[in-house]
């Protein structure tokens, strides 16, 4: 319970953050949206997760609840770093594109 | 016929003015694609009065040839000989690469070092790294060239405006295979020798081609 409590002051925190970053017109409106929607979802989780215990439990996995949230954290976070190498490969190849311009013309 | 020599360099001061003054005398042009070198190599290149093109930064061996081809193209070459700075080719060997271009035979030559000439190869490049390139190019591109990796090559002018190189790093080999064969190019593989003065790619070097090919296949 007590963890329960500090888990949800803490994305409290979060939250309060993301509202003060949209007020300074920090973060575009799309990504406002996304973290508000994550936020939002990971509260939902923390203040269900004894339903989640048991709806993991049904499942057949052994895991609780909180285990399998951490897992589907950990393959999310894998797929980020997956389209980030991507966006850094079309990035690179960019900037050779950039080099090449600059090279041929200036030659 | 106008036969452009692309010269991709990275600091290679050591030997780039003895492969330009070797080079020059075959070909129409050299063209060497300074690849943001640390050292000397951009200045000893326009003391030998060739044409420098200079990488603001290092963008690697793929993306110094693509500058090249597309340099060439622009000058209107009618032939285009990739040759290594590092002094590993044999400038003579030009005209073996460029004539089946030239006789209307091929539309892009590989050199092979597995075709009788004989090169001073380390043995564990010879009976490990090679067979495994092997089999990498086997797998991305289903091509039979009996020498994958190695970078002397000639292609017309139809050869370099069909295969645009897209691989920056050491990937490019296979690439350039695979576009020329999904080209439908005449291709044609012949004897060359290569001259070991260090080992050239290693293992995590061909790992990293491989990452790179996979990325590629992601990406287009």
């Amino acid at each position: 319970m007590l963890q329960q409590i500090i888990a949800l002051i803490i994305i409290a925190f979060f939250l309060a953050r993301l509202f003060w970053q949209k007020q300074k017109k920090q973060i575009g409106a799309n990504e406002f949206f996304f973290w508000l929607v994550f936020w939002f979802l990971a509260a939902g989780a923390i203040i269900a997760l004894k339903w989640i215990d048991k709806l993991v439990a049904s499942l057949g996995f052994s895991a609780s609840g909180i285990d399998v949230l951490i897992y589907i954290a950990i393959v999310i976070l894998f797929y980020f770093v997956f389209r980030l190498r991507l966006r850094l490969e079309k990035i690179e190849r960019d900037i050779t594109k950039i080099v090449r311009k600059i090279t041929i013309e200036e030659k | 016929m106008k036969i452009f020599c692309v010269i991709p360099a990275y600091n290679e001061k050591e030997t780039i003015s003895e492969v330009i003054d070797k080079v020059k005398p075959l070909v129409s042009e050299v063209v060497v694609v300074d690849d943001g070198s640390s050292d000397e190599t951009g200045k000893l290149a326009r003391a030998k009065g060739v044409r420098v093109l200079s990488h603001l930064i290092n963008r690697g061996q793929g993306a110094a040839l693509e500058t090249g081809n597309q340099y060439a193209l622009k000058a209107g070459g009618d032939i285009i000989v990739h040759f290594d700075a590092d002094g590993q080719f044999l400038p003579g060997e030009i005209e073996d690469i460029v004539s089946p271009i030239q006789e209307g035979q091929a539309d892009i030559v590989f050199g092979s070092r597995f075709l009788g000439k004989k090169s001073n190869m380390p043995p564990f490049k010879k009976y490990v790294i090679i067979p495994l390139a092997h089999l990498i190019n086997k797998i991305f591109t289903g091509s039979t060239l009996t020498d994958p990796q190695n970078g002397f090559r000639a292609m017309s002018k139809k050869a370099a405006e069909e295969i645009k190189i897209e691989q920056d790093g050491m990937a490019h080999n296979t690439e350039i295979i695979s576009k020329a064969f999904s080209s439908g190019l005449k291709i044609k593989e012949i004897p060359v020798t290569v001259i070991y003065n260090n080992f050239g790619q290693r293992f995590s070097g061909g790992l990293k081609i491989i990452k790179d090919l996979i990325l590629a296949r992601l990406i287009n």
